[in-house]
């Protein structure tokens, strides 16, 4: 299904945080992760041991999916990470955070590994 | 004990008791949860205090002497620099990152490009007065914030000026009406009040909200009876009712609001939306303020307007400056660049793929004092002092009043701050003649 990807700064769901203070263990359980309305949850057919798919033309990512009702149906929160820039576009000279359009899908696979985005982005 | 300005965000707050014998930190009262961070990263496992070079992929330790005669060699061997990031780093060191840039003909950039920096830029084009957080607290009777958390970004931001009790007035957050506008049901709708009022609208729709909002400040009952952006058009007059009668206001704008598409239209519109309000407002005025992350995002623009007279990226060739904005977007994203020297921030976790891999492919000089994403493919790491609590500076807080940092301890291996060491990469060059 499509939904609106928005990128967010939590307090609890930190970057910079993570990187003064955590591993790549704390980095992967505090960022690669999604917030979706309950609604879409259902419609996506998630459990806790699923997780969920998301691809534009930008790239793909998988990671761990958490309901939130504050989240607006239609709507898919990332906190702000290298995973979530993994999906945010450039056009000409702006950089857009917000209001991508992306696939989600469930799936049965282990979220995207930190050192395998780094490789990515190396061109390894 | 003794009191001392924080530079965990761009709030700058000025009331942090901290009890230390000059060697550690023993006590801090008053920071917030970032706050407390920006002070436990002084003893934190991941900071770096040595300077380091990539060799078969691994980072090595190499003293200073080697770091700075590697340093003269990427930077001479390139023709085409990058400088980026700053807003981590006093004024003394954003100063001297453009004196570098203008002595190696390379660009230079700092965060607020992609972030707050357009609006002050825009701001200035419309003439409206932006107002300071000392204003807000003694005067404003009506906070709106507009794709904006304070509540997880700049904690105590609401602390300060929504429920404070101003120097002019003999109430406080009970005459105090709070507007949030944000299609997340943030942390920030925890504070609200019976008289503040939530505008939940639907993502995107911001440009269709403010427009309306314009039209009905221009001609009574335009906005149509279904409402607007998913909001319901008795709350749009409700607001509009706040505002016409404010006697003193803010909008604060965040991130949600920076890094939407068409951004640069919406915040045209929004800017064009404060004009109209001050010119139809007879008893009272709105003003702006931008919710920047980094503790200096706004003192890169200061200083590059006094330097050069210029805001925002400066590309320098034969010591001159060159006429005509580039940002930091555009130069990486054409790869018009050779190697860059990166300052206090992680851009490899905060661009797009698009670009950080592209920046990741050109040799890496950074400048930081903790291991990111961008040091993990750094070909040379240079630790630095941490501003506010290893080394004294200036930093422009986000209402753009300038604020002084004192040092509290010595830094650890007595790394240099941010300013040293970029005046001692000038003076290396100096010594090995120019490029």
């Amino acid at each position: 299904m499509e939904l609106i990807l928005n990128t967010v700064r939590r307090i609890d769901y930190d970057q910079t945080k993570e990187f003064a203070f955590g591993d790549t263990q704390s980095l992967e359980d505090h960022l690669a992760i999604a917030f979706l309305n309950p609604k879409n949850f259902k419609e996506l057919k998630l459990t806790k041991d699923t997780h969920i798919k998301l691809a534009n033309d930008e790239g793909s990512i998988i990671l761990k999916a958490i309901e939130d009702e504050n989240i607006p149906d239609g709507t898919i929160l990332l906190p702000v990470s290298i995973w979530a820039n993994q999906l945010t576009k450039v056009q000409e000279t702006e950089i857009f955070y917000k209001n991508i359009i992306v696939n989600v899908k469930a799936i049965n696979e282990p979220i995207t590994k930190y050192e395998d985005i780094i490789n990515k982005i190396k061109g390894d | 004990m003794k009191r001392y300005t924080c530079s965990g965000c761009s709030l700058l707050c000025d009331d942090i008791m901290i009890r230390s014998d000059g060697l550690f930190i023993d006590e801090v009262i008053g920071a917030c949860l970032k706050g407390k961070e920006r002070f436990d990263q002084v003893t934190t496992e991941n900071r770096i205090t040595s300077p380091m070079i990539r060799i078969d992929n691994e980072l090595k330790k190499i003293s200073w002497e080697e770091a700075m005669e590697i340093v003269v060699k990427i930077i001479k061997d390139s023709s085409n620099p990058l400088l980026y990031g700053f807003s981590n780093s006093c004024c003394g060191a954003q100063s001297k990152g453009i004196e570098l840039a203008q002595k190696i003909d390379g660009f230079i950039d700092s965060n607020a490009s992609i972030c707050q920096g357009k609006v002050l830029g825009m701001a200035n084009e419309y003439g409206i007065n932006l107002t300071t957080i000392t204003e807000i607290i003694n005067k404003t009777d009506l906070i709106i914030l507009w794709g904006a958390n304070p509540a997880e970004t700049i904690p105590r931001l609401l602390n300060k000026t929504l429920f404070s009790r101003g120097k002019f007035r003999m109430t406080g957050r009970e005459i105090k009406t709070l507007v949030i506008i944000d299609p997340v049901k943030s942390a920030s709708f925890n504070v609200m009040g019976v008289r503040d009022i939530a505008l939940q609208i639907e993502p995107g729709k911001d440009i269709e909200l403010i427009q309306a909002l314009k039209d009905e400040c221009c001609q009574a009952d335009s906005i149509p009876t279904e409402g607007v952006a998913g909001v319901d058009a008795e709350d749009l007059k409700r607001i509009l009712l706040h505002i016409m009668g404010t006697e003193n206001g803010v909008i604060f704008l965040g991130q949600g609001i920076l890094k939407s598409d068409k951004e640069n239209h919406l915040i045209r519109e929004i800017l064009e939306f404060i004009q109209i309000i001050n010119s139809k407002q007879e008893k009272g005025r709105m003003g702006l303020v931008m919710m920047g992350g980094h503790y200096n995002m706004a003192g890169f623009d200061h200083m590059a307007l006094s330097l050069t007279g210029q805001i925002g990226g400066l590309q320098f060739k034969d010591h001159c400056l060159l006429k005509g904005n580039d940002s930091i977007v555009k130069k990486i994203n054409s790869d018009d660049f050779d190697c860059s020297i990166i300052v206090g921030t992680d851009p490899i976790s905060h661009l797009p793929y698009s670009l950080s891999s592209k920046l990741a492919k050109k040799s890496i000089i950074l400048i930081d004092n903790q291991m990111t994403a961008t040091a993990e493919l750094a070909d040379l790491i240079l630790p630095t002092a941490i501003t506010g609590i290893e080394c004294e500076g200036l930093a422009f807080r986000l209402d753009q009043v300038p604020i002084h940092l004192e040092k509290i301890i010595n830094p650890p291996s007595n790394v240099p701050s941010d300013e040293t060491l970029l005046n001692q990469i000038i003076t290396k060059l100096n010594e090995k003649g120019d490029r």
